[in-house]
């Protein structure tokens, strides 16, 4: 059993939105919730991460964000696989910390 | 959006209240969240807590997603599973065939999946190196509709060498049985919801027609991979692990993305079951030949996968039998 054909990734989206004038601000908020709709959970300002079960998936999820962008402002989309992200170096207030989401494939609450 | 193999959330301890924020499943107790999930990764919710609580907001975007949402009763068997009203687009079209199927038809249906079913009941004896040549026998004398019971007969003989000669299937039994409950649940979760996608009743039964079962025709079409649940449990069970907890739940819920070999190449079980109910209905519209089932798993294929331990990075992968080879 090999999960090899649709490897584990994660998308990473990064933002730089015009917040000016009232529309821009309106088209931000529209995409920033555009982002939470689609699954993507936020990192920081800005930056958005979000678990995909393969390449296909990543490329789907480009598309739609593709689709949705708002007229003026700069979008960056980086994707890397499971074991990278769990190689990520968290640090915050000095203190070090473990990647905020691991993925599993049962979730008990 | 949703996959076919997704995530498998069970809700458990009481006092969770589950609800919708934007795209996600929000799990939280007095008000304080604990957990989120995005929706579109859900393949199966299961609620076996009494104390829970749902938003209404949070099970129609699980509809609208074609997530199950089952509700465990007793030693983990399904009471009742979500079953969204509008499922595909051609719904109205492929339920109208599936009620006026031929009898005749029905019982070819249902030799293809019985004799897939004992086939791989054979499949899962050999890996576990009994005798099973009975088996594939069976599965040849199988006829059309199975007068003689053949599927029955194959069972009888299946358990005591799985499990002992002292095994009863018995679902409100604990042990072994509580186990088999649990996978089984997980699997009709997963087969619900390909029914639901592929735009077919779920009453409308092939074989089974239990008057007070609505879900004959999930109970149907995941006959040939309960087998697949059975391998698990034994493997379970033979390492002293008897108990529904997490740590077997965790096994038992990663059936839906077992790998399984089809005509066009490996694909998880979840994905399986989508491709066997739409071939269902495009059948039923005499748009196809053959049903789309799995082909039989090799003794190979079903050696104990699940016994590795986690990655080398401590990581907790979608299943523990990832190819962790190159990055």
């Amino acid at each position: 059993m090999v999960l090899s054909a649709y490897r584990l990734m994660w998308m990473m989206v990064m933002f730089d939105l015009p917040t000016v004038t009232k529309p821009d601000r309106k088209a931000a908020a529209k995409f920033r919730n555009f982002l939470l709709d689609e699954g993507f959970e936020m990192s920081q300002f800005s930056v958005y991460l979000r678990f995909c079960a393969g390449t296909s998936q990543v490329e789907a999820r480009i598309g739609r964000i593709r689709a949705n962008l708002p007229k003026r402002g700069k979008v960056q989309i980086l994707t890397f696989t499971d074991r990278q992200y769990q190689t990520m170096v968290c640090l915050e207030a000095r203190t070090k910390q473990e990647p905020a989401a691991r993925y599993e494939q049962f979730k008990l609450f | 959006m949703a996959s076919a193999a997704g995530i498998v959330i069970e809700v458990a301890e009481d006092g969770r209240h589950l609800s919708l924020d934007r795209g996600f499943m929000v799990v939280s107790v007095r008000g304080t969240e604990i957990g989120r999930v995005p929706l579109d990764d859900i393949a199966v919710l299961i609620g076996t807590a009494h104390g829970l609580t749902y938003s209404n907001n949070l099970l129609l975007a699980l509809l609208e997603r074609e997530c199950a949402v089952v509700l465990c009763g007793r030693n983990f068997s399904p009471a009742a599973i979500l079953w969204p009203v509008d499922g595909h687009h051609a719904q109205a079209q492929r339920m109208r065939a599936q009620a006026e199927i031929t009898d005749a038809f029905r019982n070819r249906l249902w030799q293809a999946i019985a004799r897939a079913k004992v086939r791989n009941q054979g499949a899962v004896l050999e890996a576990l190196g009994q005798p099973a040549g009975a088996f594939a026998e069976l599965a040849r004398r199988l006829r059309s509709g199975d007068p003689e019971n053949i599927e029955a007969q194959a069972a009888r003989r299946y358990w005591p060498l799985l499990f002992g000669p002292d095994f009863r299937r018995d679902s409100d039994e604990p042990g072994i049985n509580g186990l088999l409950n649990y996978g089984y649940a997980v699997l009709r979760g997963g087969t619900a919801r390909a029914v639901a996608a592929a735009g077919l009743h779920p009453t409308l039964g092939l074989k089974h027609s239990n008057r007070s079962n609505p879900m004959c025709l999930v109970d149907d079409l995941m006959e040939p991979f309960r087998p697949l649940v059975d391998i698990l449990v034994h493997r379970l069970a033979a390492a002293g692990q008897r108990e529904v907890d997490r740590d077997t739940k965790r096994v038992l819920a990663g059936i839906l993305v077992q790998d399984l070999r089809t005509e066009a190449g490996v694909t998880p079980l979840g994905t399986c079951l989508f491709r066997l109910a739409s071939s269902l209905a495009h059948l039923l519209l005499g748009e196809r030949q053959v049903l789309d089932l799995p082909l039989s798993p090799l003794p190979l294929d079903l050696v104990s996968p699940h016994t590795r331990k986690e990655g080398a990075h401590g990581a907790q992968r979608v299943s523990p039998d990832v190819d962790d080879g190159d990055v």
